[in-house]
């Protein structure tokens, strides 16, 4: 076995994997936003929220700081997709770019 | 109802900080949209342009060794504590003047209704996996609480973390050995730290940041690309050479690196 050549390839998997951590550390924050009061992160996580309260209209939700704030379903869904979209192309943008650089 | 930035500029022989401080006002005019009060106790020349100016006599003048700067230098750290009292706003965000404002991402902050809120967790940009320990602090590996970044409502919350780190502060020797600190210097992350398990009662419960504090550290070579562009070099695992763009906030561990880039800026 070239076990130089595993030692190298070890060594770049690992730099991979470090750099997709810190892109996610950086998406992490971008994918935050404030709304009523509340701190929230724009995701799959609050959209399924939201959507199993089975109506429209104003809901109480716990925020990140687990407080709970009433939000407005229909504004608080649309501001998170929209952050949500946005900063996942960037982020998709930097991982293929990640991704060249190997 | 005011808000603003607060940012002590405290020079020393190497570092002008209060140069640091003009350049990251633009900054924060032009991401944030906020004016900002500087503490200091130089004259300020006519050409920088804060919205305040806060005199004060430097406390704490201890000296510390920078990695990218030749000699130890004086290090004024002890007035942070005293941001509560001197803000002249209602709602202050306390920034390092090393601390890069490349983005509107604090803005989230402004928007939520906490007292108080600080990083609880700082991270390399370049993924360095020691870079976890300075997420604690002390033999007992106390959770560490950044005070780079600070965002206080008036309230008694605030006060009362603040009244707490000037208490340690001022009795520093006895809080070193309470937590059993081997560094013999006074840091503010520590006193915040050690302030917020005081006030909110040993929960460790405290509102944070909800995003990690990038940082970029002495070792790694920071060069600006652009408006708002940066680059950083650094040496990988595998020892090779390699280098990443940021373009997002964050703390310039590099005092001399960061200077640089402020001279060059003109």
């Amino acid at each position: 076995m070239d076990t130089e050549n595993l030692i190298a390839h070890a060594r770049a998997r690992f730099d991979h994997a470090t750099a997709k951590r810190t892109l996610r550390e950086k998406y992490q924050g971008k994918l935050t936003f404030a709304y009523r009061g509340g701190m929230w992160r724009a995701g799959p996580e609050l959209h399924s929220t939201i959507f199993t309260c089975g109506r429209i209209g104003e809901v109480v939700l716990l925020d990140l700081y687990e407080n709970p704030v009433k939000i407005d379903t229909k504004e608080l869904l649309g501001l998170s997709q929209e952050r949500f979209n946005e900063q996942m192309n960037a982020w998709l943008i930097e991982y293929e770019e990640l991704n060249k650089n190997r | 109802m005011t808000t603003g930035v607060l940012i002590f500029a405290f020079n020393n022989e190497q570092i002008d900080y209060l140069a640091m401080a003009n350049w990251s006002a633009k900054n924060i005019r032009r991401h944030l949209g906020l004016p900002v009060a500087v503490v200091t106790d130089l004259p300020v020349p006519e050409s920088y342009q804060f919205e305040q100016i806060i005199h004060a006599v430097p406390e704490g003048d201890h000296q510390r060794k920078f990695d990218d700067l030749s000699e130890s230098v004086t290090w004024y750290n002890g007035n942070r504590v005293d941001a509560y009292s001197l803000s002249p706003w209602s709602t202050t965000l306390v920034l390092d003047a090393d601390y890069v404002v490349a983005t509107d991402q604090l803005k989230s902050l402004l928007g939520c209704d906490q007292d108080f809120v600080a990083h609880h967790r700082a991270y390399d940009v370049c993924g360095h996996p020691n870079f976890d320990e300075h997420n604690t602090f002390g033999q007992y590996r106390m959770p560490m609480w950044w005070a780079t970044v600070m965002l206080f409502r008036r309230s008694e919350h605030a006060r009362l973390i603040f009244e707490s780190m000037q208490m340690i502060r001022n009795h520093w020797k006895h809080y070193k050995a309470l937590y059993n600190i081997g560094r013999t210097t006074y840091r503010n992350d520590y006193a915040l730290s050690i302030a917020l398990g005081t006030v909110n009662g040993h929960t460790l419960n405290h509102a944070g940041i909800p995003w990690g504090l990038a940082t970029v550290t002495h070792n790694q070579k920071l060069t600006q690309l652009g408006p708002d562009q940066y680059r950083v070099e650094f040496t990988s695992q595998d020892g090779k050479s390699k280098w990443i763009q940021l373009a997002q906030d964050f703390h310039a561990m590099g005092k001399g690196q960061l200077g640089a880039i402020i001279d060059s800026a003109g």
